[in-house]
């Protein structure tokens, strides 16, 4: 009886295809997790979610061909049989009625937004031509490409593409304002994997009831909201246990509510904050001495004129580290330290010491020369805390060992970002907080299927034509781009506006909605307006298309295939469906490669060799061809890894390997140390000077200094628009806005969703109560936010839980408002507020997307066409698919 | 008689809302706009920065003394004695709402689409099928469980007994003797309905 009711319900709705969409009966056959099986019509497909980074492991149910419901698969490691609000809607995602479902091409003006279908050989070809055509006329470094921006099953098919074309401009909106600062600092000090819990590292934390950690030091990221099921969980099950939790958060999140200290930090000024729990470390004695002494390069001496390391002899063997000096207290002289130590010595650690008329002093004492300002009063008054509660949070974070700081995007999105990094990093090293069991820093064993896990996609950096390199844009100045083949996006986009040092001509983007990412969104627009010609490449339009001239149709993560490992287990992503003429991006650019090729480009010509290509493997023809390449590591092609996947590639306990540091190398008999140069862990980051003035170790090539030498040390830089500043811009602006993550959108994604904007329509801005009532604004009020660069809208939510000088908003878009004249763009999207401008980081070149100024106000009603209530989002519910030719079926399984 | 309850721990509700919101919505084709279940923040209260919070996960408390029952006039909403879960037969409802306003909790909505009162039953339906709750199955902070009541070795029984009995606590009850149970450790109990303290809240009534 209910299922007639139900029936009449669907009918009322009267949307084709939905039925599909909803059970029926809830008469689902029980599936036992390790099965695959097809009863009753319903299939259940193993398969793993793209909603954000986070790859949960999914059960797709399946019944007539069309996705029906999705359940976590219980037997992900990390995320345990559960998924989040992002991937359960999927399927709304999936069967989208304004999916990308051929390829277009624009008729009319750019920005019209008017389209007609093109077949697939036409839209490869007429962009090939285009691509050609501007490498004679112009260079090949004229064209660049981008990525980032959420839903991207992989982000290296494009920087291969850029490498294999010719030109060295590839650029993500993330990137420097997005893990990259991290990754670098984290390589370089230690050579071991960071700490980021949203980018599923700090594995330790997945065995609850096996690791010792007994604090956690959750800093600028809260995984309750990045990722709920995986991170978010992990950290519920260690405070079940009993771990202590620190919260450094401007927002009063979830996990600062549980957290046994929440410091409340004032945007932008980390840093700050770092240098002084690092100097209250040193102060009190509290670091772990035996890997201070032994296993970081603290002891070595540096020349104070050439800030560099002193060297008693290089090695010219990859095994062999060079050979530092100390200074010795039980002679009083300078001695070379034999790797890994010499129990003869005892070197100083503070002190400053005269040879021949030189000054050399241990990095120890540079470091704390450097933190010293930074006292715990001090930081309380750069950083509106309390240092009572600075004290409290130190002091628990190193009574309570083996502890462990992870470091969320937060700081990487102001310009201290790589500084930032550098300073956590040296808390937790400091502390001995390294490959010990309960250490998120690890390096725990993996399958060798891929190089890097989850990003299969080989860079081919040998590619790029010589001479080509140099012409990365922004990347001489910021040379730490290189670790990700990556150029500066400001430096992209003013190039664009200025025609220097060059004009780039063509734009192909594979992202999310850039406009809704990069920060200044409108000068980013004036840039497109001199663009030749731009390709956009998605699962449905953004703001972004409006201004694209072809429009071309991506696969969405229930259509993908990809080597997905967690853990100690090999998971496979794989195409539950396929509809319209949707195809996976890293075919795609396969695809373009071959059009490239057949006009007669030499470098896509020979990448299709498979004997030239070698490690970098020939371009495929499908994602069976592309991933068994991989899956034969394990002895198996595609197609049986994916039916039997997943599997664990090893037992748990011989996965986790601890003190991989101490492990005897057999070449030399000694322990085989981290993997940076000097074998020990770099706090005095020695590399920064040499990675300034020629890109090593990073760049494929020499490349000019960059205008000065980046520092071996941490360095806190008060954010360029400020509260404190003297400059009178707080006085138009006086509060400072920083951004976060809430649980429904990853990056720009998901805002079409129903499922999702009902929950949460538009985005808030949270001001305190005190402020709210000086700006006359209530809970509720639809509310202006301006900085300098432009005036949007935003919802108010008065809370406590932020302080009085601060306000919070999350990214926005609009694509209810697509074809209107703002394109989506410019209603609530936080970056028309933020900085894209100098002074950039120096490493990576970082701009401003937290920590700037802004001022609000009391707006009279919402913006004009923007959705509020659930049920205008109606339309937007999954549709039928309807009969399609599926020309790109013949790359797939 | 079983009693068939969601129990809720609040310590580790991360108020994601994927399992009892979207897992919920989904596997019961709920319309744009309701809910069977909804997500209170309790909270912040206090001033900056001396605050707490915590999340509430609200649905159907399966009374002992259900008002809604009592109200409806054809019988169609009724305490199920097979496992003490309130139920509303959709051929006897005839959409009135007067449950909908005779619960204490805001957990009944009225489901447009099919004319009828519409709440949780803690998926019955899928426990037939010897499923969890959708809520249950993909709760990511794990907080959510269910089972009966009244089985000392069932899930929540046991729960209750870890977490002691000054730490387990039920809806303010007017009357109706709410059976759901919510763990709360970490942070002081809020007795209040979650409805209208979530009003005050918002109204800029600061709670300390």
């Amino acid at each position: 009886m209910e299922t007639q009711k139900l029936q009449q319900y669907l009918d009322a709705l009267s949307i084709s295809g939905m039925e599909g969409a909803l059970p029926k009966e809830s008469a689902f056959e029980r599936c036992e997790p390790g099965t695959v099986k097809e009863d009753g019509g319903v299939k259940v497909v193993k398969t793993c979610c793209r909603a954000c980074i986070a790859n949960c492991g999914v059960l797709a149910y399946v019944k007539n061909g069309r996705v029906i419901k999705l359940e976590g698969n219980p037997e992900d490691p990390m995320s345990k049989g559960r998924m989040c609000a992002k991937g359960l809607s999927g399927i709304q995602a999936l069967y989208h009625p304004n999916r990308n479902k051929y390829p277009l091409q624009r008729v009319g003006e750019r920005g019209g937004n008017k389209w007609k279908r093109i077949s697939w050989d036409k839209a490869l070809t007429t962009i090939a031509e285009k691509l050609m055509d501007t490498r004679e006329k112009y260079g090949a470094e004229t064209l660049f490409c981008s990525t980032g921006g959420g839903g991207n099953p992989e982000i290296w098919s494009i920087a291969r593409f850029c490498n294999i074309f010719g030109t060295p401009n590839w650029f993500e909106p993330g990137c420097a304002q997005c893990y990259l600062p991290r990754v670098l600092s984290y390589t370089m000090m230690y050579g071991g994997v960071d700490p980021s819990i949203a980018d599923s590292n700090a594995l330790e934390l997945y065995f609850p009831d096996e690791t010792p950690i007994k604090c956690l030091a959750l800093w600028g990221t809260d995984p309750s909201y990045s990722c709920p099921a995986s991170g978010g969980n992990a950290v519920v099950e260690l405070r079940a246990r009993g771990v202590k939790t620190i919260s450094v958060d401007p927002r009063f999140t979830p996990d600062a509510a549980k957290a046994d200290v929440w410091l409340p930090i004032r945007p932008g000024t980390d840093v700050a904050l770092l240098m002084s729990w690092i100097r209250y470390i040193m102060e009190h004695k509290l670091y772990d001495e035996e890997i201070v002494m032994k296993w970081t390069n603290l002891p070595y001496l540096v020349d104070t004129e050439t800030h560099l390391l002193v060297r008693a002899n290089t090695s010219a063997k990859e095994e062999e580290p060079d050979t530092f000096m100390v200074w010795d207290e039980n002679t009083n002289s300078m001695k070379p330290m034999a790797y890994p130590w010499d129990d003869a010595l005892k070197p100083a650690l503070t002190g400053s010491f005269t040879v021949d008329g030189k000054e050399y002093k241990p990095a120890y004492q540079l470091l704390w020369e450097r933190v010293l300002p930074y006292t715990l009063e001090k930081a309380g008054e750069i950083c509106w805390l309390d240092p009572v509660k600075i004290e409290e949070a130190i002091r628990l974070f190193t009574e309570n060992t083996p502890s462990g700081l992870a470091l969320g995007v937060a700081t990487d999105q102001t310009p201290n970002s790589v500084q930032a990094a550098m300073a956590a990093a040296i808390i937790d090293l400091m502390m001995g907080n390294v490959e010990r069991p309960g250490s998120l820093l690890q390096r725990f064993r993996t399958s060798g299927v891929l190089k890097m896990p989850n990003y299969p996609v080989p860079v081919a950096t040998k590619m790029l034509p010589k001479g080509q390199l140099e012409k990365r844009l922004g990347a001489n100045e910021h040379k730490g781009l290189h670790i990700w083949y990556a150029g500066h996006p400001s430096s992209i986009r003013d190039a664009v506006l200025t025609g220097k040092p060059y004009q780039p001509r063509v734009w192909i983007d594979r992202s999310g909605n850039k406009l809704g990412v990069v920060a200044e969104s409108a000068k980013w627009v004036e840039a497109i307006e001199k663009l030749d010609f731009i390709v956009h490449v998605y699962m449905y339009p953004t703001s972004f298309s409006a201004y694209a001239d072809i429009l071309l149709p991506a696969e969405e993560w229930l259509e993908t295939d990809m080597i997905v490992e967690t853990c100690n287990k090999l998971f496979a992503r794989q195409s539950v469906t396929h509809l319209w003429e949707t195809m996976d991006e890293t075919l795609f650019w396969s695809k373009l490669a071959r059009k490239c090729a057949d006009l007669g480009h030499e470098g896509c010509k020979k990448a299709f060799d498979a004997e030239f290509m070698g490690e970098d493997l020939a371009y495929w023809d499908s994602m069976e061809e592309f991933f068994s390449h991989f899956t034969k590591v394990v002895g198996m092609d595609w197609k049986e890894f994916a039916e039997k996947a997943p599997f664990e590639y090893l037992p748990k306990d011989e996965w986790r390997t601890y003190y991989v540091y101490k492990n005897i190398d057999e070449k030399t008999g000694k322990p085989q140390g981290f993997a940076t140069p000097s074998k020990k862990l770099e706090l005095y980051l020695e590399s920064m000077i040499h990675l300034s003035r020629t890109g090593q170790p990073f760049a494929a090539e020499p490349l000019p200094p960059a205008s000065k030498d980046y520092d071996p040390l941490p360095y806190y830089l008060e954010p360029f628009e400020s509260p404190v500043r003297e400059d009178g811009l707080h006085e138009e602006y006086p509060l400072v806005m920083t951004n976060g993550r809430v649980p429904f959108y990853h990056h720009s994604t998901l805002r079409n969703i129903p499922a999702l904007r009902e929950m949460y329509p538009v985005p808030e801005i949270w001001v305190n109560p005190k402020t709210a009532e000086k700006y006359g604004i209530s809970h509720g009020d639809w509310t202006y936010v301006e900085s300098k660069r432009g005036k949007i809208t935003a919802k108010a939510c008065v809370t406590e839980g932020i302080h009085p000088g601060v306000v919070f908003m999350e990214r926005f878009w609009n694509p209810e408002t697509l074809d209107t004249k703002t394109h989506g763009w410019q209603e609530m999207n936080v970056n028309v507020l933020t900085k894209s401008t100098a002074p950039f980081n120096d490493v990576v070149g970082t701009y401003t997307l937290r920590g700037f100024q802004v001022r609000i106000s009391k707006a009279e009603a919402a913006p004009e066409g923007v959705w509020t209530k659930p049920e205008d989002f109606k339309s937007w519910l999954p549709a039928g698919t309807g009969e399609t030719s599926d020309i790109s079926k013949e790359g797939k399984r | 008689m079983k009693q068939y309850i969601i129990l809720a721990d609040l310590d580790r509700c991360i108020g994601c809302r994927g399992g009892c919101q979207v897992a919920c919505k989904t596997e019961h084709g709920i319309a744009l706009g309701p809910s069977r279940s909804k997500l209170y923040a309790m909270g912040p209260t206090g001033i900056f920065p001396d605050l707490q919070m915590y999340f509430l996960p609200l649905m159907c408390q399966q009374c002992e003394n259900p008002t809604c029952v009592q109200v409806c006039p054809t019988g169609a909403c009724y305490k199920d004695e097979a496992d003490g879960v309130i139920k509303i037969n959709r051929d006897s409802c005839i959409g009135c709402q007067s449950c909908k306003r005779a619960c204490p909790y805001d957990a009944i909505f009225f489901n447009q689409e099919l004319r009828v009162s519409d709440k949780c039953n803690v998926c019955a339906e899928r426990r037939e099928q010897g499923e969890e709750p959708a809520c249950v199955r993909n709760c990511s902070g794990k907080a959510l469980m269910y089972g009966d009541l009244n089985d000392p070795d069932s899930v929540v029984s046991k729960a209750i007994r870890e977490a002691g009995e000054e730490n387990v606590y039920s809806l303010p009850d007017c009357g109706n003797q709410p059976m759901g149970k919510y763990i709360l450790r970490n942070a002081k109990w809020l007795d209040v309905l979650p409805q209208e303290f979530e009003k005050e809240l918002q109204g800029g009534k600061t709670h300390e």
